[in-house]
C-alpha cells in the first residue's frame, strides 16, 4: 500500500495503487485542490457559494469551481469536507494553493486582516 | 343600580310595541293609569326637549293609551324579559346575561320603523341618546320605565299564560307592586272587546315576534361574547406593553409600533438596550481616560474591553438570529434614522472606515496604507455578500412565483428552506464587521483606537439623536415651500431646539 503525504494537513492518506479517480473522497478533494491555484468547492444552488465566487471574481482572480450537485459523487465528497472543516453547511470550501483556506467566514476574515492576497499572489492566482 | 344602557333596552322594546301599533290597530287592550303614564310623559318631555312633534304617539293619546299598552307588552313579552339584573329567568323567554346584553347602544338602530314607528323610534333614540347624555337623570327615568315595562310584561303574561305570569311576578322584585297594581284593571278591561279573534292575531303574531326576538337575541349573544373576547384580549396586550415598557423594551420611537414582537426579539431589543448603556459608559471612561492622559498601559486595558463589549453585541446577535432572523433585518431592533442606512443588519463597515479616516488624523503613512487596504478589502467582501443575497432573494422569488396550485406547499417548503440562509448572511456580516473592528484595533495605536472608538460611538449617538429630532420636530419647518415668512418664524421657533446640537457635538472634538 501506498502512502501520499498531505503537505497541506501532516498526515499520510493511503492511496490505491490503481491511482485512478480515487476511491477516498477526502483523497479526490486533495487532488483536485492541488490540481488549481484557486478552488472553490460549491453547490450550483447556494447563495452563499455565489457570494464567495463573485468575491473572488471582484478581486480579479479566476477560480475553479467544482459544483458537487453536478458531479456524481458530490455527495462523497460533501461529506468528506462537512468532516474536514467541522461545520454544516459543507459548502463553499476554499483551497489557495493546494492549501485550506476555509469556509465563507474563514475567508473574509483572511481578507480583512490582509493575508488573503498574498496567499493568492503565492499561488499566482494574481499578479500586480 | 339601573344604567342608562338598560334605558336603551327599555326603549327597544318600546320600538317593538310601535311596530305592532301598525298591525293591530283597533285593539284596545284599555285605558292608561296614572303609573302607566309615567313612561309617557318622561317622552313627551324628551320629544319635547328635542323639537319632535310626538302627535302620532300613542303615549301621549290618553285615550287610546291603553290599546298602546297591549302592544307594548306584546313587544315587550317578545323582545324578551327584563325581569332583573339579579333574578333568574321566566321559563317563556331564553336564558342569557341580562346585564351585558342590554349594554349594546348600537342595537336600537335594527330596530327603525315606519313613519308612525318612526316618529317614535325617533322620540325613542332621543329618549335612549337623552338617557345617554343626561345620566343622572336616566337612573331614575329608567327605572320607571324599566319597571313600567316589566309590569306591562306582567300584565300581558297574565292574559296569555296566567301560572307562568304569576311565577314570573312573583320573582320580579322591583316591579312586585306594580305589576299586582296593574294585573287586575287590564283583565277588566280586556274582556270587553272579541277576545277570542284578537288573542288568536295576537297569538300568531307573537309566535312570529318570537322568533325574530330569538334571533336577534342570539346574535346579540355572540356578539357580545366576541366583545368580551376582544376586551381580555385588549387588557393583556396593553399589560404586555406596560410590561415591556418597564423593561426598557421600547426605545424611543423604534420598535414601538410594532406590536407583535416575538420573544426572541424581545430578549434582543432588553439586551441591545443594555449593551447601549453600557456602551455609554465605556466611552465615557475612554474619553475621560484620554483628557486625563492615563498611560498605554491602562489606556489599553479599556480599550480591549470596549473590542470585548462590541465582540458581546455581536454573539447577542448570533443568538437573536437563530430566533428571529427578521427582527434583526427589517432593523426593528434600532432607531428609524440607522435603520435607513442599514446594511445587512447592521452598519456597512467600508462606511465606518471612510468616516474615521477624516476623524483619524494624524496617521502614519504605514498606517493609511492599512487603513485604506482596510476600506477596499471591506468593500470587496460586503459587494460579494450583497450579491450572494441578491441571489437569494431572486431564487426566493422565482420559487414563490412559480409554485402551481398543487404543489403549492412543497413550493413553500422549498422557499422557507431558502430563507433559512438569510440567517448565514446576517453572520457573515457580523463576522466582517467584527474583523473590521478588530483590524483596526491592530493598525492604530492605542491612543488612537481610544479616539478611534469614541468617534464611532459618537457617530451612532448622533444617528440615534437625529431619530429623535425627527419624530419630534414639525415638518412644516423642513418644507420651505411658498410662504417663507412662516418658515422663517418656525426656524426661529425651532432655535431653541436647535442650540443644543453644537454642544453635542463639540463633547468629544476630534483635535
Amino acid at each position: 500500500m501506498q502512502y501520499q503525504a498531505v503537505e497541506s494537513w501532516g498526515y499520510y492518506i493511503p492511496v490505491p495503487s490503481s491511482t485512478a479517480a480515487g476511491a477516498d473522497p477526502l483523497e479526490r478533494v486533495v487532488r483536485l485542490a492541488s490540481e488549481s491555484a484557486v478552488v472553490i468547492f460549491s453547490v450550483s444552488s447556494c447563495c452563499m457559494c455565489h457570494a464567495v465566487k463573485r468575491l473572488f471574481c471582484g478581486m480579479g482572480v479566476n477560480p475553479t469551481v467544482y459544483e458537487l450537485d453536478q458531479d456524481p459523487r458530490g455527495r462523497e465528497i460533501e461529506r468528506a469536507l462537512m468532516r474536514l472543516l467541522g461545520t454544516s453547511p459543507a459548502v463553499p470550501v476554499v483551497f489557495i494553493g493546494g492549501k485550506l483556506v476555509g469556509a465563507m467566514d474563514r475567508v473574509m476574515a483572511s481578507h480583512i486582516n490582509g493575508t488573503l492576497v498574498p496567499l493568492l499572489k503565492e499561488a499566482g492566482a494574481l499578479w500586480l | 343600580m339601573h344604567d342608562p344602557m338598560k334605558t336603551k333596552g327599555k326603549a327597544n322594546d318600546v320600538k317593538r310595541a310601535a311596530r305592532l301599533v301598525n298591525f293591530m290597530a283597533g285593539h284596545r287592550v284599555g285605558e292608561t293609569n296614572l303609573s302607566e303614564s309615567g313612561p309617557s310623559d318622561d317622552n313627551i318631555s324628551y320629544s319635547v326637549l328635542h323639537g319632535l312633534t310626538p302627535s302620532p304617539n300613542p303615549f301621549i293619546n290618553q285615550g287610546r293609551s291603553a290599546f298602546d299598552f297591549g302592544e307594548l307588552e306584546e313587544a315587550i313579552v317578545l323582545q324578551g324579559v327584563k325581569i332583573g339584573h339579579d333574578e333568574p329567568k321566566a321559563p317563556l323567554f331564553t336564558e342569557r346575561p341580562a346585564a351585558t346584553l342590554e349594554m349594546i347602544p348600537s342595537w336600537p338602530m335594527r330596530f327603525q320603523l315606519t313613519n308612525r314607528g318612526s316618529s317614535r323610534s325617533g322620540e325613542e333614540s332621543t329618549d335612549s341618546g337623552s338617557a345617554h347624555l343626561l345620566e343622572p337623570e336616566s337612573p331614575i327615568s329608567s327605572i320607571r320605565v324599566s319597571t313600567d315595562q316589566q309590569a306591562f310584561n306582567q300584565k300581558f303574561h297574565m292574559q296569555q299564560q296566567q301560572p307562568e305570569m304569576a311565577s314570573d311576578s312573583s320573582r320580579t322584585g322591583q316591579s312586585e307592586n306594580q305589576s299586582a297594581a296593574k294585573q287586575p284593571p287590564e283583565r277588566r278591561r280586556g274582556g270587553v272587546k272579541s277576545e277570542k279573534v284578537r288573542d288568536a292575531k295576537i297569538l300568531r303574531r307573537l309566535a312570529q315576534n318570537r322568533e325574530a326576538a330569538k334571533k336577534s337575541r342570539l346574535r346579540k349573544k355572540a356578539y357580545v361574547q366576541q366583545l368580551e373576547l376582544s376586551r381580555i384580549k385588549l387588557t393583556q396586550l396593553e399589560q404586555g406593553v406596560q410590561r415591556a415598557r418597564a423593561q426598557g423594551l421600547i426605545l424611543d420611537g423604534a420598535s414601538g409600533a410594532h406590536a407583535n414582537i416575538s420573544s426572541g426579539a424581545a430578549m434582543f431589543d432588553m439586551e441591545y438596550a443594555r449593551w447601549l448603556e453600557d456602551d455609554h459608559r465605556r466611552r465615557l471612561d475612554i474619553g475621560n481616560g484620554l483628557q486625563a492622559d492615563l498611560s498605554d498601559e491602562d489606556l489599553r486595558i479599556i480599550v480591549d474591553g470596549y473590542i470585548n463589549h462590541y465582540d458581546d453585541i455581536f454573539r447577542l446577535r448570533g443568538v437573536a438570529a437563530k430566533s428571529d432572523v427578521f427582527h434583526l433585518f427589517t432593523g426593528m431592533w434600532t432607531t428609524p434614522a440607522e435603520r435607513c442606512f442599514l446594511w445587512m443588519a447592521g452598519f456597512r463597515p467600508s462606511d465606518l472606515i471612510k468616516m474615521l479616516i477624516t476623524q483619524l488624523d494624524p496617521l502614519t503613512e504605514q498606517q493609511l496604507v492599512g487603513i485604506y487596504n482596510l476600506k477596499h478589502s471591506s468593500q470587496q467582501a460586503e459587494e460579494a455578500l450583497s450579491q450572494g443575497l441578491e441571489q437569494l432573494q431572486q431564487s426566493l422569488v422565482d420559487t414563490i412565483a412559480s409554485s402551481t396550485v398543487t404543489d403549492g406547499m412543497h413550493q413553500m417548503a422549498i422557499a422557507m428552506g431558502k430563507l433559512s440562509n438569510l440567517e448565514g448572511f446576517i453572520w457573515q456580516a457580523d463576522n466582517l464587521r467584527q474583523q473590521t473592528l478588530h483590524q483596526l484595533h491592530r493598525i492604530l495605536t492605542v491612543r488612537q483606537a481610544a479616539r478611534c472608538f469614541l468617534v464611532i460611538g459618537e457617530y451612532y449617538g448622533r444617528l440615534r439623536a437625529l431619530s429623535s429630532l425627527w419624530a419630534s420636530c414639525p415638518r412644516e419647518i423642513l418644507l420651505n415651500d411658498g410662504n417663507s415668512g412662516q418658515a422663517n418664524s418656525h426656524l426661529q421657533m425651532v432655535q431653541p431646539q436647535q442650540s443644543h446640537i453644537p454642544t453635542f457635538f463639540n463633547q468629544f472634538p476630534p483635535h
